[in-house]
């Protein structure tokens, strides 16, 4: 099948409108947020139904083309660029909030859907979709999906996953299923828990049951002010350990405040070396005496101001600040490279000043706003895209985070997914008997690798090669001679 | 095959006194296995495994044995692999709210452990002194404080399994959020050991709230309890547990609900002021329970699905439907055994949509009870019945989809069917 051939038959399936294919506009689909790595696909469809999407599927099969899955474009692992070209399947049209059933605590929901569009959606009824990426007016519900995204609330109320009750997907045959009804537990294999996650690797969500989380009674934020990171990180080892469960525990470095300083008008003192945003939640009794405790512990670690934000309006602002960091870097530097890792959390601080030596070694400065309450890291490297030796720099002080964190009993990713960007960190983690178990699954879904291929798993291990191998077993007369 | 042959080289690997023949205390509904062996470490466990898959024979991984009798009894002759000696914790710092411990340490065992250091894994399964991690994970019991705190599924942080061959792999890690790799530990959950077994498991931990109570409202009928159900979960309220009950003893009274609120003091007295006056407003009683009271109840509660223990007519069975659903399922069960006049017990946790009931009745009174719940509600499963019902009734309900998936799932990661065969919704693939 020739390039014209399979717009002809994509604008069978979409109509003319449900098409991109002109090189301009294809050069807007070479990269998701991550742009250390480009591709152009081959074509770009906009489906706006489940059918469609497994009508372009098996034209894809038919055509030896792969499909990529592609939401708002937000992901900053690669997962959506179209590393061998094939076709990338836009969700943009698929935005619909299908049905909001609050006396089972669900939504239904299409996978273009935005994340703060459908928390906006649901306010009135008194509920939230409870994961906020710091992207989330942006990204799509979808992408979230996806990626098994996490947000600054997932401190209290749990990763994505946990708020996905079952999911409408077209698998790479073409057929389209439901893994539930959104009921507790679904005879047999868990198959909604091992899509979401598999960065669109297994299978297209085309539809989801989402849970619906309570909007809490009463919120309190507090932004605390230390001389430097290591107070603040303490805070929040400290916070975790004492058994106190805030909603959000979130840390901005000295740079971080300078940036957002200027945009947000938060009016921090520059001198503070770290601000820690709190925020807890719950029914009215007993908030007070929390955040007592919480404040008692910052005071212990050196704060040097303990500031409340007593209306909401105080309260939005700070969080945009927040949410909107990373786009404030701009003020810094031409580029940054936001790298994500975990650390189990009493590790945090020494984890920091790893972070802080590493800016050192490689002479970058890197700005430091993240997830602090779940040990997710994200050092913010400034750099110039532009020079050479910069962007080298760069990428080893990345590599040099993610080792630190794994020295740390730490993982390469959080919440941003291994995509592109870490497949080749994978072996640093996982043993290839631990990567053919994940390319069995996907095998098992997936035998012809058409579904986003060349992502998650180091290159050059194809999963078809990493299943045969684990399907080779062990030979036990081999253990037993041995 | 050479069970003497077998027998010495398992031997080999974990001891004689960890290999015993036709042990009559392994039997799943009558079926003596033909060796059940109790590897002392990883490595026994991946060399037995390995050796098992050599032969070939049929594998039923064994945890505390409190749940052998869920799905369907093995479909062939078997050897019994147990997780007992693989009892110990392999990792825990407390300050980081995570740990690691291996498969067969019993619930009872792990939550003395993080109690000490002012710590819990709220999953509430019955018999916790008997019941293991590795079968708690294997079959993804439930218990009442999913509600607040999430069930495994969302407490489970990485795991290590032994495969079908023998090999070793995990997945996640030491964190508790983590996106490197595949999420595995959602496919072994709930996958009835028929795809590895499981050696060890990490949690995300739950600090010990600083208070804890109760209020039991008790009454006559169902329907006012329902109209407090539906109070709660239209409030702003946080309730850790909201327990249905009916013909359980331990309440009281013929109906019941037991709400649990679990946080800072002030948080649970306003918990026991509101739902009290819910219950008013329903016309049903309330009574605050603390302290032992309180502890007493939900230990009852918990334990009330167990199937360790039968009596010789029992069966036992889970419901799952949508949470708005649970109480029309509950209805039709109740009218199926009082047209047969047979003893009822439910225990429901109310707002996540999830049933365990108990009666008992001849094998007719049986199979005619089950088929009007089943018409109900479709995603019944069976945890356990007498011998004579347990072939012909449908063990995980009548609405199984997406079984090709899973068959083609199971096809990879066992193809040869050596992992508890017959007994999960695949059945048998090879």
């Amino acid at each position: 099948m020739n390039r014209a051939e399979l717009i002809a038959e994509l604008e069978r399936i979409l109509g003319p409108r449900g098409v991109v294919a002109t090189p301009d506009a294809l050069l807007t689909y070479d990269a998701d947020g991550c742009v250390m790595d480009t591709h152009e696909p081959h074509v770009v469809a906009l489906p706006t139904s489940a059918e469609q999407v497994a009508a372009i599927v098996r034209l894809a099969a038919r055509a030896g083309m792969p499909i990529v899955p592609r939401g708002a474009g937000t992901g900053l692992s690669g997962g959506a660029t179209p590393m061998q070209g094939g076709i990338v399947i836009s969700t943009a049209r698929m935005d619909k909030i299908l049905q909001v059933d609050t006396a089972n605590g669900r939504v239904l929901c299409q996978p273009g859907v935005i994340n703060w569009e459908l928390s906006q959606y649901l306010k009135p009824f008194g509920y939230q979709f409870a994961p906020d990426p710091s992207s989330q007016k942006a990204c799509t519900v979808g992408g979230n999906i996806a990626n098994n995204s996490g947000g600054p609330h997932c401190l209290k109320y749990g990763i994505t996953a946990s708020h996905v009750l079952a999911v409408q997907v077209v698998l790479p045959d073409g057929s389209i299923v439901w893994t539930g009804d959104g009921s507790a537990h679904t005879p047999g294999y868990d198959l909604t828990g091992v899509i979401t996650g598999s960065e669109g690797t297994i299978g297209f969500v085309t539809a989801a049951w989402l849970r619906l989380t309570r909007l809490p009674e009463a919120v309190r934020v507090v932004l605390a002010l230390f001389p430097d990171i290591a107070g603040a990180s303490n805070t929040v080892s400290q916070v975790i350990a004492s058994g106190l469960l805030p909603a959000a525990l979130e840390i901005m470095d000295r740079l971080a405040i300078k940036a957002v300083n200027d945009m947000y008008k938060l009016g921090l003192p520059e001198a503070a070396g770290a601000a820690l945003l709190i925020e807890v939640d719950g029914v009215e009794d007993g908030l007070d005496e929390l955040l007592h405790d919480v404040t008692a512990i910052c005071w212990r670690n050196g704060a040097i101001d303990v500031r409340p934000a007593r209306t909401l309006a105080e309260q939005n602002q700070v969080w945009a600040a927040r949410k909107n960091a990373f786009g404030a870097m701009g003020r810094l530097a031409p580029t940054y490279y936001l790298v994500d890792t975990v650390v189990p959390r009493t590790k945090l601080p020494q984890t920091m000043d790893e972070v802080g030596r590493i800016s050192r070694e490689f002479r970058l400065p890197i700005a430091n706003v993240f997830h602090a309450g779940d040990g997710n890291l994200h050092p913010i490297i400034l750099f110039d895209r532009r020079d050479r030796s910069q962007n080298q720099r760069a990428l080893e002080a990345a590599t040099g985070v993610m080792k630190v964190s794994i020295d740390f009993g730490g993982v390469i990713s959080g919440e941003h997914g291994i995509g592109v960007e870490k497949q080749d960190y994978m072996t640093l983690l996982f043993t290839t008997d631990d990567l053919a178990a994940m390319a069995g699954l996907h095998q098992s879904f997936d035998p012809h690798d058409l579904f986003n291929p060349g992502k998650v798993f180091p290159k050059g291990r194809g999963c078809g090669e990493l299943a045969a191998l684990r399907r080779s077993g062990v030979a036990w007369s081999a253990l037993k001679s041995s | 095959m050479n069970l003497a042959l077998l027998r010495a080289d398992l031997t080999a690997i974990s001891g004689e006194q960890y290999v015993r023949e036709h042990p009559v205390d392994r039997h799943i509904y009558g079926q003596t296995p033909l060796l059940a062996v109790a590897p002392g470490s990883l490595e026994e466990l991946a060399q037995t495994v390995a050796r098992l898959a050599a032969e070939p024979v049929a594998i039923v991984p064994w945890g505390g044995g409190t749940q052998q009798t869920w799905g369907r009894p093995p479909a062939r002759p078997f050897v019994v692999v147990e997780t007992s000696r693989l009892n110990r914790i392999l990792d825990y710092t407390p300050d980081d709210l995570t740990i690691s411990v291996e498969a067969g340490m019993t619930l009872g065992a792990l939550s003395a452990a993080l109690a000490a250091n002012g710590q819990m894994l709220p999953f509430d399964c019955p018999l916790p002194a008997q019941a293991t991690i590795g079968g708690l994970l294997a079959t993804a019991m439930d218990g009442p404080r999913r509600l607040g705190y999430g069930s495994a599924r969302d407490l489970l942080i990485g795991i290590r399994v032994v495969e079908a061959t023998g090999r070793i792999s995990k997945a996640g890690g030491m964190v508790v959020k983590n996106v490197s790799g595949f999420d595995m530990m959602k496919l072994y959950l709930g996958s009835f050991g028929t795809l590895a077994i499981i050696a060890s498991a990490n949690f995300k931990l739950i600090p010990q709230p600083r208070a804890a109570a109760s209020i039991l409202c008790r009454a006559a009928t169902p329907a006012p309890l329902w109209k407090l159900i539906n109070a709660i979960a239209a409030s702003q309220l946080v309730p850790v547990a909201v327990e249905y009950l009916e013909g359980f003893d331990v309440a009281g009274a013929p109906c019941a609900v037991a709400v649990r609120s679990e946080g800072l003091p002030a948080a649970v007295e306003r918990h026991v002021r509101d739902v009290t006056a819910f219950a008013q407003q329903a016309g049903v009683s309330a009574e605050p329970l603390r302290d032992a009271a309180h502890e007493q109840l939900w230990n009852a509660i918990n334990d009330a699905p167990q199937t360790a223990t039968l009596a010789a007519d029992e069966v036992v069975v889970r419901v799952t439907c949508l949470p708005a659903d649970l109480s029309n399922a509950i209805a039709a069960a109740r009218a199926a055994a009082q047209r047969a006049n047979l003893p009822l017990q439910v225990t429901a946790r109310a707002l996540n949509g999830v049933a365990y009931l108990r009666v008992r009745g001849s094998a007719e009174a049986l199979r005619e009870w089950h088929a009007a719940l089943l018409k109900a509600a479709p995603q019944t499963m069976l945890l356990a019945a007498p011998p004579a019902l347990i072939a012909e009734l449908p063990a995980f309900g009548t609405h199984i989809a997406n079984l090709d998936l899973m068959r083609r799932i199971k096809q990879e990661f066992d193809p040869a069917d050596l992992l508890n065969p017959g007994r999960f919704v695949v059945g048998q693939v090879a």
